[in-house]
């Protein structure tokens, strides 16, 4: 590895950069001369002014060049930055899709919803009490740097996950105790039973690292470099480009082009541009606004460009604060559920690209009940407004808190707004107002938004993971919660019994577990503490010849599986993605 | 006293100042981002980590401690030379700095050159017939692009010759399908010294759009403060008196009134180079450039505390630095400057 000081860039491959570098020049030569003559169009003689004077002519020329680029590797962009791309550090969506090329989880989920083992050779055999899983590894695994993937691997990932990992409650939240049962084989003690454990395997942040390469960090996070058993190696780590090279003695099917690097550009403008153009080769939604998956939605619909949706694992909602007035009257809460039209909603605000939601769990999900929450139903509305005291002549104020940082907020805000007046003008008035998203979450879990729209994404795809951070509560009392999750969530809200529900929920398996989980939805849906509006599903784009994006279960686009479909494009044409 | 001596003393009270100037904004950087809402833990974990968990990281960030105390270690640090890590990434902020100023550097040399050439020229094209056709079309360009806001300006640009034309990159600052020269982390010299033409192209390519936007936008400073000044010395006695003595018009122009009109330039040049840090971040951020002002807008998004502050502090050296080196040349090249 070799650190270049001030760009921070990590070049893991010295050979990898022989295959895009110009021949070196022999030495004496100014090096301003040494560009000159490497010019392969515009030669100029030596002479004092003459490079400098010729240079400034060239600048001009330089600019309108196309570049060349290899025809065997593909260009990523995302706009999610990527600071680090440690296990421990990774959070956002951007770093777990460059996890999911570099690392295996133990358990994967596929496009259907199944769960199929990867670096586990089988599902976990769990002990009668369900305080024990252990796990068959696969063998003849190796990581990036050659060291063979084994049950000590494992538990020294996943012991590291939960001291040092962002998420590392998820992990250490359910598991007591890791250690290894055999050379290939790992027990997890888990605190209680937990029947989702497969699925919380799948995370991709669980991915195992090499204890040869991380025996430096073993307390603390090592953001340039990764070294785990994926399809592919991280060859170059840099603010805003990151190298992947496929790794040749992967364990499982080689990746079906020869590399790519994934690139972050930081507006909509730039990404949508940037597919366009041609400069790249494929483009993943995160960050995208509407207007612009609405252009190459079209596109894709006119034949000039691929396009596919990933599941549905993020949910856009309005948490209601419960525990003060206004929204402590429950009849209040099912107005508003009732006044929310989703169908209008959806297609004025995202032209369609976000359905519809009347639940909290994805329906992708097991465990999802479509029409949990109220449906819209104006004359139910005013009904239980005019109930509260108000209609002809008092209007109830509802003041809206948005995410001013987020375009698709602020749209939904103005929308139901206008909706509102327009259906129930005489009953409700919405007062919207943006909020900076990390100022909002702060005031949230203090108690100071009435009403506020924000989104949820689950750290593995499972409604466990979608009811609990919503939902339990550490310190019930009565319909109030006064710590927990709920509390941090906004709503303030619980119920008798509730708690007991999720963690039966997380215990129990098959048709039972589904009926709990729809009860728990149900349950919720009657007292309004939160209001689903719609559904978030990423998306993907390639040019036309580039193989369509697939995505996994959870909800990644398996970058191994891109590559380009035909002949190769000749260098320096671009032009990959119609124009 | 001699007017060397009058220089010296006049840099060394600038240069003691600058301790104080530097303090002053560390503090007040310090104690803004405290009271501010928003809390770095919710920007690190989000707004569903277990409290425990939350209390954990505060407690290994030190945001549990007073607020002297965190101030106490803030400057002891910063006396050390020392800007701390990174709450989001656990990287030095020096590094983060390293990484990111010279790209705004670089933007920022090559914007204010060609808003330099361009401002001046355009600037001085209207002298010979003031109130004539070329100088109405100077007058109007100096205020309308003084006037565009920066990030329309910005997207325009990116939209006409990035996206529908295709000619330049929509943004970034290299190239993704070469790897980026090592060194100074200036990549134009970077490339030049290495002598690789891929490099050097790609790093052209993208800079072009980004450096040519912003400098179009600050040319219009030039532009009008040229055309003012040089009117004003064209009027002056001195230049009648040139006149007088029977000199041409361009020798008057050019030896006589433009040296003069272009003493407060240079001071306008230094007064610039503070704005550019503003005028960047919008750039910056449009064109996915990966400079300081960008990294300072993130570090502000995410409550990352130390960035801010480390940032603030160097870019407050830079400009102080710049401002002191300006009244130098100013003091240098006018004879008439007293202290």
């Amino acid at each position: 590895m070799a650190l270049n000081g001030p760009t921070r860039a990590v070049t893991l491959s010295p050979a990898l950069s022989d295959s895009v570098s110009a021949p070196a020049l022999s030495a004496p030569v100014p090096a301003i001369a040494r560009v000159l003559a490497s010019l392969q169009c515009l030669r100029s003689g030596p002479g004092s002014l003459l490079p400098l004077l010729a240079l400034a002519l060239l600048l001009p020329l330089l600019a309108a060049c196309q570049p060349q680029r290899s025809p065997s590797r593909l260009v990523v962009a995302t706009k999610s930055r990527i600071d680090s791309v440690d296990p421990v550090k990774a959070s956002r969506i951007g770093a777990m899709q460059l996890l999911s090329a570099l690392g295996d989880p133990l358990y994967a989920m596929t496009a259907d919803g199944r769960i199929e083992p990867r670096l586990a050779t089988a599902l976990p055999t769990i002990s009668s009490d369900g305080l024990m899983a252990r796990i068959p590894l696969r063998r003849g695994v190796l990581f990036h740097d050659g060291t063979p993937f084994d049950a000590a691997a494992l538990v020294f990932s996943l012991k590291r996950f939960m001291a040092i990992g962002t998420l590392g409650y998820q992990l250490s939240d359910r598991v007591k105790e890791v250690r290894a049962s055999g050379s290939h084989a790992v027990e997890l003690e888990l605190h209680q039973p937990f029947s989702p454990l497969p699925r919380l395997l799948s995370a991709i942040f669980l991915t195992p690292i090499s204890p040869t390469a991380y025996r430096n960090h073993p307390d603390k996070p090592l953001n340039e470099r990764f070294v785990g058993t994926g399809p592919y190696q991280l060859t170059f780590f840099g603010g805003q480009q990151v190298r992947l090279t496929p790794w040749r003695r992967y364990w499982g099917p080689k990746p079906a082009n020869d590399g790519m690097d994934l690139v972050t550009l930081s507006n909509s403008t730039a990404l949508f541009g940037a597919l366009r153009s041609g400069e790249v080769d494929v483009l993943l939604s995160s960050g995208l606004e509407i207007d612009h998956e609405q252009a190459l939605r079209r596109d894709a619909l006119a034949g000039r460009l691929h396009e596919a949706r990933g599941p549905a694992l993020s949910i856009g909602f309005l948490s209601l604060l419960t525990d003060q007035p206004p929204l402590d009257n429950p009849s209040l809460r099912q107005a508003i559920a009732h006044s929310l039209d989703r169908q209008t909603i959806s297609r004025r605000v995202s032209l369609g690209l976000r359905p519809p939601l009347r639940q909290l769990v994805p329906p992708s999900l097991p465990g999802s009940d479509p029409n949990a929450w109220p449906a819209y139903d104006p004359a139910e509305a005013r009904r239980l407004y005019r109930a509260a005291g108000y209609c002809g002549g008092k209007r109830f104020s509802l003041p809206l808190t948005f995410r001013s940082d987020i375009p698709s907020d602020r749209l939904f805000a103005l929308t139901w707004q206008a909706q509102l007046r327009r259906d129930l003008g005489d009953c409700v008035t919405l007062e919207v107002s943006g909020m900076e998203s990390t100022t909002a979450y702060d005031q949230l879990a203090n108690g100071a938004l009435v009403l506020f729209f924000y989104d949820w994404i689950g750290d593995y795809p499972d409604a466990e993971n979608f009811l609990a951070p919503l939902l339990s509560c550490q310190e019930p009392q009565g319909n109030r919660c006064a710590k927990g999750n709920s509390a941090l969530s906004g709503s303030f809200w619980t119920a008798p019994g509730l708690d007991l529900q999720l963690v039966r929920s997380s215990q129990v398996e098959g048709p039972g577990r589904i009926a709990l989980l729809r009860a728990i939805q149900r349950r919720t849906a009657a007292a309004v503490p939160y209001l689903p509006v719609w559904l978030m599903e990423e998306g993907a784009w390639s040019g036309v010849r580039v193989s369509p994006p697939l995505f996994d279960g959870s909800g990644r686009v398996r970058l191994e599986a891109l590559h380009r479909l035909g002949p190769a494009t000749a260098p320096g044409s671009g032009g990959e993605a119609g124009r | 006293m001699s007017r060397r001596n009058e220089l010296l003393r006049y840099l060394g009270a600038r240069l003691a100042l600058a301790p104080l100037m530097l303090w002053l904004i560390a503090s007040l950087v310090f104690l803004l981002l405290r009271v501010a809402p928003g809390d770095p833990i919710d920007a690190l974990l989000g707004p569903k980590a277990p409290a425990a968990v939350r209390a954990a990281l505060r407690q290994q960030l030190g945001l549990d401690q007073p607020l002297t105390v965190q101030y106490g270690h803030f400057i002891s640090n910063l006396l050390h030379g020392d800007l701390g890590l990174s709450q989001a990434s656990q990287e030095p902020v020096a590094g983060i700095i390293r990484q990111s100023l010279p790209a705004s550097l670089e933007l920022g040399v090559t914007a204010l050159l060609l808003a330099a050439v361009v401002g001046l020229a355009v600037g001085f094209s209207g002298i010979a017939r003031p109130e004539g056709k070329l100088d109405l079309a100077g007058r109007l360009y100096g205020i309308g692009t003084y006037a565009l806001p920066p990030f329309w300006a910005a997207m325009l640009v990116q939209l006409v010759f990035a996206v529908w034309l295709g000619w330049l990159p929509v943004g970034g600052r290299f190239p993704p399908s070469l790897l980026p020269p090592t060194g100074t982390g200036f990549y134009l010299l970077d490339s030049l010294r290495a002598g690789n033409w891929s490099q050097l192209q790609g790093t052209v390519r993208h800079l072009t759009l980004p450096a040519a936007t912003l400098g179009l936008l600050l040319s219009g400073i030039f532009d009008n403060a040229l055309r003012l000044n040089l009117r004003r010395a064209l009027a002056s006695d001195y230049v009648e008196a040139a006149r007088s003595r029977g000199l041409g018009e361009a020798r008057v122009v050019l030896r006589h009134a433009l040296p003069n009109a272009l003493l407060p330039v240079l001071t306008i040049t230094g007064i610039t180079v503070a704005s550019l840090i503003g005028g960047a971040l919008l750039i910056e951020v449009t064109f996915s450039w990966p400079g300081i002002a960008f990294r300072l807008q993130e570090a502000i998004s995410q409550r990352d505390y130390p960035v801010v502050q480390g940032i603030v502090v160097v870019v407050a050296a830079l400009v102080v630095m710049v401002t002191v080196l300006v009244d130098l040349l100013v003091a240098l090249l006018d004879p008439r400057i007293r202290f």
